[in-house]
């Protein structure tokens, strides 16, 4: 019986554009890199072999030396996803059941469950609709008696207003834990995003700027004892070395802790990719460029990727190309249909999940986020993507919106 | 690997299929569908496994670890609740239940098997109780029928951790489906190991397997995409692994049957050391699966010092039971005590019993025991 039985599952839905035709521009593929990359990947997967252990090993030690090089963090610690290094970030950092999380309402549905996670509530904030980056001033609105925590997220191609949020986090006392799982590569004088509070994290899903073939994730942080406890929890709660040690395994636990290990695999994947992550940042911000030449006219388009000039000097990532549009859901059907991939990040406000009805929010309350919902759709981009197909993206959603391609 | 070189984590677990996983990582790296999580080929090797158990669901995750978790969260235990749980094992079987506010409650070991005590677990249950949740230990099961029967009677819920003993039997019923839901674990050095981290939830009951389904990838159901149902978690399995997975399956009964081999000659040349104070497992085949083979030694630091100078790799896995280890000593009622557990971690030593042992190998092992115990 249990032979036939359909099931549901948790399956991502199939990419309604991957029909095989050869000429459909997917929303996302790594695959000329990594066939570039082949010979660099097989000598590190093959050294992975050779030291014989496959998750939390050497090639995991040598890739956190090589990220805390990168980023500048002191301490770059590797788990399982950039899920998992939010909830050990927010443990690490004391988090008491109870504490509450100032975090935005628009974002990946992990910054507000992160926080559930490590047993506390998140309390959410309005966007800046330009940035999608939290709202300083909604922020210092939603701080409670239970705040102790304030997690700003770095959307797509740039960070939050980092500097006013430091301040609203001084003007409350509040701890900032970055969200900076998109981060990779963005810097605000000179600090590279997650290090502008106790700490941050970084994701390393296979679609983000730098990414695995597989789940991965990161903290960074400076602070000596947040790295110390990210480290013990990511292994049950063990404090001793177990990094690429095999018989830590049956050290005493300290602290009930999870097991969020990276595999070498995927850490032998994301060391060959790092050594171009520069090239490929700016390759990105030329793809940003050939969208907003040819999008910048066409009617429709409510808004395209503006980044915002900050006080400071700060260094943008486009990480995904994102554009509000009007008929978004009918855009997409017509993309579809030509086969061109988009993802609509996100098309539910975080406060209207249902996973969070129990808190007693509305539609409404973060005008901001929600028309950010209703409009945004984000296309193809990635650094394998070519101008032609730039090009053919930009032509459908011209006629889309006027009936003409030019 | 010479006689005089036995490590005890086995060495060049994958040797065979290196090539096979490395063309299984660029053709899923190159490949036109760009999926590396949760796709056809874990679509694939859940149908496997569920086929191969006769279980209503199996659903691939992050890790073991996180398998109970997850089954703990559908079960809806959280605040206020008790979870039964042996005091003799590996952290996650405390963790998991602590981590979801509720508190793990321990109860002591069989003196010999080391598995849970069913009377132990009978005792310690409340009216808080929600679950009791047995682990299978080493190469034992635990009494699941008689913990079947418990659960039944005192009306709560059965979680059985049976990460360690994939493909073990007992009463024809695989380990994993004797409990409302069961776990595996296929970190490198379990019987179905492999590269990297994973684990899975299997299941007779469908309403758990949707659950869990939805929050191994953050609340979603699978159908609509950023619609998130329930506070899920990033528990998911990687296409590559799965790929593996599928290609080691067929080679997987005869591993097993290699370690159950090596575990009856072992138990063979030991039976007759008992008086010595080296005390092997119960033998036979029923209810067991040769993950670890673990003697139970009166002298067990020195054996394990015979051993190492013999270049024989041995390993002490939990030389503290889990009421007394720091991070859980806190929830436990001042002065309980768990006698056979304390014992256990005093005299458990696991041998080497991977399958790729030589004949010749698990002979120097043996008389290096002998001679110990002997002498």
């Amino acid at each position: 019986v249990a032979l036939s039985r359909a099931h549901s599952d948790g399956l991502e839905l199939p990419d309604p554009a991957a029909s095989k035709s050869p000429d459909r521009i997917p929303f996302f593929s790594q695959a000329e890199t990594f066939d570039r990359l082949w010979s660099s990947i097989a000598d590190r997967v093959n050294a992975v072999f050779d030291n014989g252990k496959f998750s939390h090993g050497r090639q995991v030690a040598e890739f956190e030396r090589q990220l805390a090089q990168y980023t500048g963090a002191r301490y770059a610690v590797g788990v399982n996803s950039g899920t998992d290094a939010l909830v050990l970030l927010l443990r690490a950092c004391g988090l008491r059941p109870g504490d509450g999380v100032v975090v935005p309402a628009y974002s990946f549905i992990a910054t507000a469950t992160s926080v559930v996670l490590a047993g506390g509530r998140p309390e959410f904030v309005d966007i800046d609709p330009v940035t999608y980056g939290m709202d300083p001033a909604g922020a210092a609105d939603a701080v409670t008696a239970d705040s102790r925590f304030v997690m700003p997220v770095h959307l797509f191609s740039q960070m939050a207003d980092i500097a006013a949020l430091l301040d609203v986090a001084e003007h409350h006392d509040l701890l900032v834990v970055e969200d900076s799982a998109e981060g990779i590569g963005m810097r605000r004088n000179g600090r590279h995003a997650g290090l502008h509070g106790v700490g941050g994290v970084l994701s390393f899903f296979p679609s983000k700027t730098l990414g695995a073939i597989g789940d991965a994730g990161a903290v960074l942080t400076d602070d000596p004892k947040v790295a110390e406890l990210v480290s013990g929890l990511r292994h049950h709660g063990r404090f001793a070395a177990t990094l690429d040690n095999f018989p830590g395994i049956s050290t005493e636990t300290a602290l009930p802790g999870m097991n969020s290990k990276m595999d070498d695999i995927q850490a032998a994947v994301l060391s060959a990719k790092l050594v171009s992550l520069d090239d490929d940042i700016r390759r990105r911000a030329r793809l940003a460029e050939a969208y907003r030449r040819r999008l910048g006219d066409i009617p429709g388009i409510v808004r395209i990727p503006e980044v915002v000039e900050r006080k400071t000097e700060s260094s943008a990532v486009y990480y995904v190309y994102l554009i509000e549009v009007e008929r978004r859901d009918d855009l997409v059907e017509h993309l579809t249909r030509l086969g061109i991939g988009t993802e609509k990040f996100y098309p539910i406000p975080l406060h209207l999940q249902p996973c969070f009805s129990d808190l007693g929010y509305r539609k409404g309350d973060f005008p901001n986020a929600e028309a950010a919902c209703e409009r945004a759709v984000a296309l193809p981009f990635y650094p394998d993507l070519r101008l032609d197909q730039v090009d053919r993206v930009c032509a459908a959603i011209r006629e889309f919106f006027t009936g003409r391609t030019m | 690997v010479t006689c005089r070189e036995i490590p005890f984590f086995p060495p060049e677990l994958f040797e065979a299929d290196r090539k096979v996983m490395l063309e299984l990582i660029r053709e899923i790296g190159t490949g036109p569908d760009q999926r590396f999580i949760l796709g056809e080929y874990t679509r694939e090797f859940e149908n496997l496994l569920r086929n191969s158990l006769g279980a209503v669901d199996v659903i691939a995750c992050g890790s073991g670890t996180s398998a109970l978790g997850l089954v703990l969260t559908a079960m809806g235990i959280g605040e206020g609740a008790e979870v039964v749980v042996p005091s003799f094992g590996c952290a996650p079987l405390a963790a998991s239940v602590a981590n979801l506010g509720a508190t793990p409650v321990f109860a002591d070991v069989d003196p010999h098997r080391m598995v849970v005590d069913p009377d132990d677990v009978d005792r310690r249950i409340t009216d808080r109780t929600k679950a009791i949740m047995p682990a299978h230990m080493f190469s034992v099961m635990a009494d699941m029928p008689r913990l079947t029967e418990i659960a039944q009677r005192r009306g709560v819920r059965l979680v059985e951790d049976s990460a360690v003993a994939q493909g073990a039997m007992l009463r024809d019923v695989p380990a994993g489906l004797w409990g409302e839901a069961g776990v595996f674990s296929f970190v490198q050095v379990k019987s179905f190991g492999m590269p990297g981290e994973g684990g899975a939830v299997v299941t007779r009951d469908a309403e758990i397997g949707r659950i869990v389904r939805m929050l191994r990838n953050h609340g979603q159901d699978g159908g609509q995409r950023f619609l998130h149902h329930r506070v899920g978690y990033n528990s998911r399995f990687d296409e590559i692994q799965a790929a593996f997975q599928i290609h080691r399956f067929a080679g997987f009964p005869a591993r097993l049957q290699r370690r159950a081999t090596i575990a009856d000659y072992y138990t063979e040349r030991f039976a007759p050391l008992a008086a010595s104070g080296v005390v092997p497992p119960p033998p036979g085949r029923e209810g067991r699966c040769y993950y670890v083979y673990a003697v139970l030694a009166d002298r067990r630091d020195e054996l394990k010092n015979h051993l190492a100078e013999r270049g024989i790799g041995s390993h002490v896995y939990y030389p503290v039971p889990l009421p007394k280890q720091p991070g859980f000593a806190s929830r436990v009622t001042p002065g309980d005590r768990w006698p056979n557990a304390d014992r256990a971690s005093a005299k458990a030593l696991a041998l080497p019993i991977y399958p790729h042992l030589t004949d010749a190998q698990v002979e120097y092992i043996a008389d290096a025991v002998c001679e110990f115990a002997l002498t």
